[in-house]
């Protein structure tokens, strides 16, 4: 499973439309969800349409939210994405048997069956996900909860059965208008320390090249016969992975 | 969905699959994932908790924890040779047919107040007796295979007679799997003290916790408000410390630092060191020297009864 969570606190300025380039992840089998933070004043009302466009356009999930409550939100969102996903593909599976395939149309007992191997999906399931972290200037006093929130999903993270890796780009980089790697996929939650200490701000915010950057290191990695994976395009991941199970 | 108004006293939660119909008395909480009400079967007597769920799929795993801990409760009754029907927690799950269809389960009543209220009302005397019968409901869990997750004073019920009740096993997972609910203050994780993977010290840790917000919500404030980068078990330790209750003290702190091997020998060691000092002093109490005359004089009218008796 891929994920990617974009943090910003405002409008894309530079480059692509981010909502393309969210439509573009989803294709390729990566949900994009999108948190905005801001602690005085409210987000404008372009800032949270894009937001929710980015979001909807990336079958992901967005909210705005303060830096106190930034932590918990990043872990809700998380984990509700894996479970939609995993609940999208077990209900695929469940319509080919019981031709219901919503749960709440199943009976007791088989939706607590569905539940028991949606359940089992979440925790055991690989997954990865791609922080992207908008550094623009106005960003700059929000950085340090940005990183404690980040160590603290990668704790979570961490006590999953199944492999979970993290990975954190920040944007606007230094060289092109995308984004710049600040940590390749690891699940090493110790590896999340001042991440960001030697940054210099940049007032623009290329959201959607930054997005395309990030798509660009996930088949990068996949070319690279990443555990020789099927490539992202086989919408018939989520099935095979739970062939074994819905009998 | 959670901000829908809650169902009028009166109104019948009647089921989808099962048919059985409940009337609502009164709203008795409303949580993350749910809405609780008394109700009582319609015609019968008893008072039950009735919990309308938000997500179906939320509410379900809630109800298969429950299920599976029915089940493994019951062998061990069994094995018990006790036969204890107030054990059962789960009623039934079912749908509310006229209410979109929303998921809810029927569990037993739990009358009570929530922990820190129980406490402020009755005072902190009550923590070794509580905390006994808290620890024995979380070693019974342990022993089940499950971690409680979420352990706070909110979600612990206590009887006006000291029985403690968990409630809400929205956060509850199988040993060995990520934690999957958890508050911040009473998280492992948010002191830097360990993993969130769900073993017996998650929960025992919960447990101290609450212990420290109980005594000194303040202190224990104080040191979560701290960056998190200077946010530690030290401050925690350093909090225990200041209890004037030692031997609690060290409780709290072996628990902080993860040193019980499990919560057999955690409830053990409160047993013997926070609980127990108190049926020890009645133990060896010197019969009273009043109740010792008043002994002998009877033992002096007796001999005297005798006399007489025997005299005629
Ligand atoms: N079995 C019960 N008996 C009595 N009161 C209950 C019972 N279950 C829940 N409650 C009350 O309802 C509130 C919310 O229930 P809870 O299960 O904690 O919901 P959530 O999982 O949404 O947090 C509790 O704080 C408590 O006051
Ligand atoms: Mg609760």
């Amino acid at each position: 499973m891929k994920q990617i969570l974009l943090i910003t606190d405002g409008c894309s300025n530079v480059g692509e439309s981010p909502v393309m380039a969210a439509a573009h992840a989803l294709q390729e089998g990566i949900t994009v969800n999108v948190v905005g933070v801001v602690d005085y004043g409210t987000i404008g009302e372009l800032g949270s349409r894009e937001i929710a466009d980015i979001a909807k356009a990336g079958g992901g999930i967005s909210r705005i939210v303060g830096t106190p409550q930034l932590a918990q939100t990043m872990q809700m969102m998380t984990r509700k994405t894996v479970v939609q996903t995993i609940q999208l593909a077990v209900n695929k599976e469940v319509k080919k048997i019981l031709g219901e395939g919503s749960l709440e149309e199943l009976p007791p007992l088989q939706r607590s069956q569905v539940v028991t191997v949606v359940d089992e999906l979440t925790e055991t399931s690989d997954l990865r996900i791609a922080l992207l972290i908008d550094t623009s200037a106005s960003m700059k006093p929000k950085l340090s909860a940005v990183e404690d929130a980040i160590r603290d999903l990668a704790l979570s993270l961490e006590a999953r059965e199944g492999k979970s890796e993290i990975a954190v780009f920040h944007f606007p980089g230094r060289l092109s208008d995308g984004a710049d790697l600040d940590m390749d996929w690891t699940n090493d939650v110790s590896g999340v320390r001042s991440l960001f200490s030697r940054l210099r701000m940049k007032g623009a915010t290329p959201t959607g090249p930054a997005i395309f950057r990030v798509l660009e290191h996930y088949r990068y990695d996949t070319l690279d016969g990443y555990r020789d994976r099927r490539p992202a395009e086989d919408q018939g991941e989520g099935e095979g992975m739970i062939g074994g199970y819905v009998v | 969905m959670s901000s829908n108004p809650p169902y009028p006293a009166g109104t019948v939660v009647a089921g989808k699959w099962r048919g059985n119909r409940y009337v609502v008395e009164r709203l008795l909480g409303r949580g993350a994932n749910g809405t609780v009400y008394l109700v009582k079967r319609e015609g019968r007597r008893e008072w039950y908790a009735l919990k309308v769920g938000y997500d179906t799929l939320d509410l379900q795993s809630e109800i298969n924890v429950l299920t599976s801990l029915q089940s493994c409760r019951k062998r061990n009754e069994h094995r018990a040779r006790r036969e204890n029907p107030l054990s059962s927690f789960l009623l039934e799950a079912d749908d509310f047919v006229d209410g979109n269809n929303v998921p809810f389960y029927v569990m037993r009543y739990v009358q009570g107040k929530p922990l820190h209220l129980f406490l402020s009302k009755n005072g902190p005397s009550w923590l070794g007796l509580v905390g006994l019968k808290l620890l024995n409901n979380i070693r019974k869990l342990h022993e089940c295979g499950f971690v409680f997750g979420d352990l706070k004073p909110e979600n612990v019920m206590v009887s006006d007679y000291g029985e403690a009740e968990l409630i809400d096993f929205g956060g509850a997972s199988p040993i060995g799997r990520s934690v999957k609910q958890f508050t911040e203050w009473h998280d492992r994780g948010f002191w830097n003290a360990g993993s969130r993977t769900g073993d017996e010290g998650y929960d025992l840790f919960a447990f101290a916790i609450l212990c420290l917000r109980l005594l000194n919500e303040q202190g224990l404030k104080t040191a979560a408000t701290q960056l998190p980068q200077t946010r530690n078990v030290e401050e925690l330790l350093r909090l225990a410390r200041t209890l004037p209750d030692k031997k609690l003290a060290s409780w709290l702190i072996l628990a902080i630092k993860g040193g019980f091997s499990g919560s057999e020998q955690a409830m053990q060691t409160w047993k013997e060191h926070i609980y127990t000092p108190r049926t020890a002093k009645q133990e060896n109490i010197a019969t009273p020297r009043w109740l010792k005359s008043a002994f002998a004089l009877s033992l002096f009218v007796l001999a005297i009864t005798m006399f007489w008796l025997f005299r005629l």
